[in-house]
């Protein structure tokens, strides 16, 4: 019943969506995005009509107060959260028609998440080798040349033998990166992944962040880091009751907000 | 301190005063309770017939007669029918607690069906549908295995399975919904999320419990007495009746429930052991 409407505007996508773009302009088509995107959970109305789009390369950061929806928006990006209706667009092709692979689709969406869910039982390595060779079905000696490379990356190559249960809130988070990034993804997403840091170790995964956003990694972030929203996003969306609020570049919504509700929200974030 | 002991009772604070008082209530009631406890054992050592005791129950030369057949084969058998019970009733309560998870309703149906049923039956009903009504109103044939009497491990697996199956569901349940979402983010199916991910992570969880659940099971292998055996497939408990038949001297069953205990006890141990590990682990 949810995937009726999808399916619909997902089969029209070429000529109701963004015009003239097709699969083969993959430069014209959204990398990332949302039609008409309706979320409830019982009675509770949280997402309320989304439409957004997400262009390679983009970074994307998604603001405003908790409850406001970002991160059941971004959870219905790669389906963790099942749209109640609308439709949700990877380059250009409907994941939420019935027929998906949605296995196939998560492959190249990387995601890390609030509370790093690194798996307690292996270690940093076999964190991030698992799924490389479990779904890419990359052999022992490849997937670990991958991990150790992308340990180097987010600086942690000296932990590769230690445990979650060993490491900080912030080296673990930076696993969970590693981890996605081993995965060759073509986009990340990003649910608050420094909401559940210390304040001195939040500097460390932004620093990653930051890097990974200048290599051109297209990324979506769920965050509260207006600094970082600020510098290193090309688009800011500012997220309200369900609807999207505001949006624009970082200096239009950060540095005139234009609606009461994004003046208020700034004025309660940056009090402090 | 030097201070304080000079000072008066009157002098102290009431703070001192209540807690000393305190202090001398606990020491006089400790002091009570010995000398109840010894007035209680020299009783029972003063007139107690030991020698009528260690001739009925500790006869040293009676206690020699039974080894090493006591080791070798009853003790010996005893752990199999454990061991081989305890595989089959994980293996039974993995598949059982996967299918009451399910979110298909027949395999919850069957699932529930399975543990109802035999967490409800005694044990010993267990073994004896198992052991005397299978084979005579199924016609079914169970061969010795390893040595022992594959019926005796099939019913103390079954009735373990239903136990096992509500700790492993409860282990499963217990892994943070987190993991499940990391997993399938990364590509992960359905399948392999709960082989690879969960499922060792339920387990590290239950180990406690599950090592429980084998001193129980080693405990209830002791039920088997009541099964068919012969002389090399017997367990511990038949042995050492069939030993105490032969002239009703209890000696046997000392000596066979020190086997268990040489067991159970070490075993509680490590599980104790494993119960503090985890939650230091957490």
């Amino acid at each position: 019943m949810t995937a009726t409407p999808a399916s619909d505007s997902g089969s029209g996508s070429a000529t109701a969506g963004s015009g003239s773009a097709s699969r083969s302009g993959a430069s014209a088509t959204p990398a990332i995005e949302l039609r008409g995107l309706h979320k409830s959970f019982g009675s509770n109305h949280v997402l309320k009509g989304i439409d957004l789009s997400v262009q390679p390369r983009q970074v994307m950061c998604l603001i405003g107060a908790s409850g406001s929806g970002k991160s059941t928006l971004l959870r219905c990006v790669n389906r963790l959260e099942e749209p109640t209706s609308g439709a949700v667009l990877i380059d250009g092709i409907d994941i939420t028609h019935p027929d998906c692979d949605l296995d196939l689709v998560r492959r190249d969406i990387g995601m890390v998440f609030q509370q790093f869910n690194l798996f307690p039982h292996l270690s940093a390595i076999g964190n991030v080798t698992l799924a490389q060779r479990k779904v890419l079905g990359r052999s022992d000696d490849e997937s670990r040349t991958v991990a150790i490379e992308m340990l180097e990356r987010v600086g942690l190559s000296d932990k590769a033998d230690s445990y979650p249960s060993q490491l900080s809130g912030g080296q673990q988070q930076r696993v969970a990166i590693a981890r996605a990034l081993a995965m060759n993804p073509k986009m990340m997403l990003f649910d608050e992944a420094t909401s559940a840091l210390d304040p001195e170790l939040v500097g460390d995964v932004l620093d990653v962040m930051r890097q990974l956003a200048s290599e051109g990694m297209t990324m979506l972030v769920v965050t509260h880091e207006m600094g970082f929203a600020r510098r290193v996003a090309d688009h800011v969306v500012f997220m309200d009751q369900g609807v999207v609020c505001e949006q624009g570049p970082p200096d239009a919504v950060l540095g005139s907000p234009s609606t009461p509700r994004l003046q208020q929200f700034l004025e309660k974030v940056l009090e402090h | 301190m030097s201070v304080e002991a000079q000072l008066g009772e009157s002098d102290l604070p009431e703070l001192y005063r209540s807690g000393r008082a305190k202090a001398a209530r606990s020491k006089r009631n400790r002091i009570i309770t010995y000398v109840i406890s010894a007035v209680i054992v020299a009783v029972v050592v003063a007139y107690g017939d030991w020698a009528k005791i260690a001739d009925k129950y500790l006869d040293v030369e009676r206690a020699g007669e039974l080894f090493p057949e006591i080791i070798t084969i009853a003790t010996k058998n005893t752990l199999i029918y454990t061991v081989g019970a305890f595989v089959g009733g994980v293996t039974i309560g993995l598949v059982m607690a996967i299918m009451k998870l399910s979110s298909l309703r027949p395999y919850r149906w069957f699932a529930i069906t399975y543990i109802e049923i035999f967490r409800g039956l005694p044990a010993l009903m267990t073994i004896f549908l198992v052991g005397f009504v299978a084979p005579t109103a199924l016609g079914v044939r169970f061969p010795q295995v390893l040595g022992v009497e594959s019926a005796g491990i099939i019913a103390l697996s079954l009735v373990a399975g239903a136990y096992l199956a509500e700790t492993i569901r409860a282990g499963i349940e217990a892994v943070p919904k987190g993991q499940v979402e990391a997993a399938r983010s990364l590509g992960m199916t359905q399948g392999q999320t709960l082989r690879i991910v969960v499922i060792p992570q339920a387990f590290r969880l239950v180990i406690p419990p599950l090592t429980n659940e084998l001193v129980l099971l080693l405990k209830d292998t002791a039920l088997l007495a009541s099964l068919g055996t012969t002389a090399a497939s017997v367990e511990l408990t038949k042995f050492g009746k069939d030993a105490f038949n032969k002239d009703f001297n209890g000696t046997p069953f000392v000596v066979a429930a020190v086997m268990y205990l040489l067991i159970t006890i070490p075993l509680t141990q490590v599980v104790a052991w494993l119960e503090r590990r985890n939650k230091a682990m957490r």
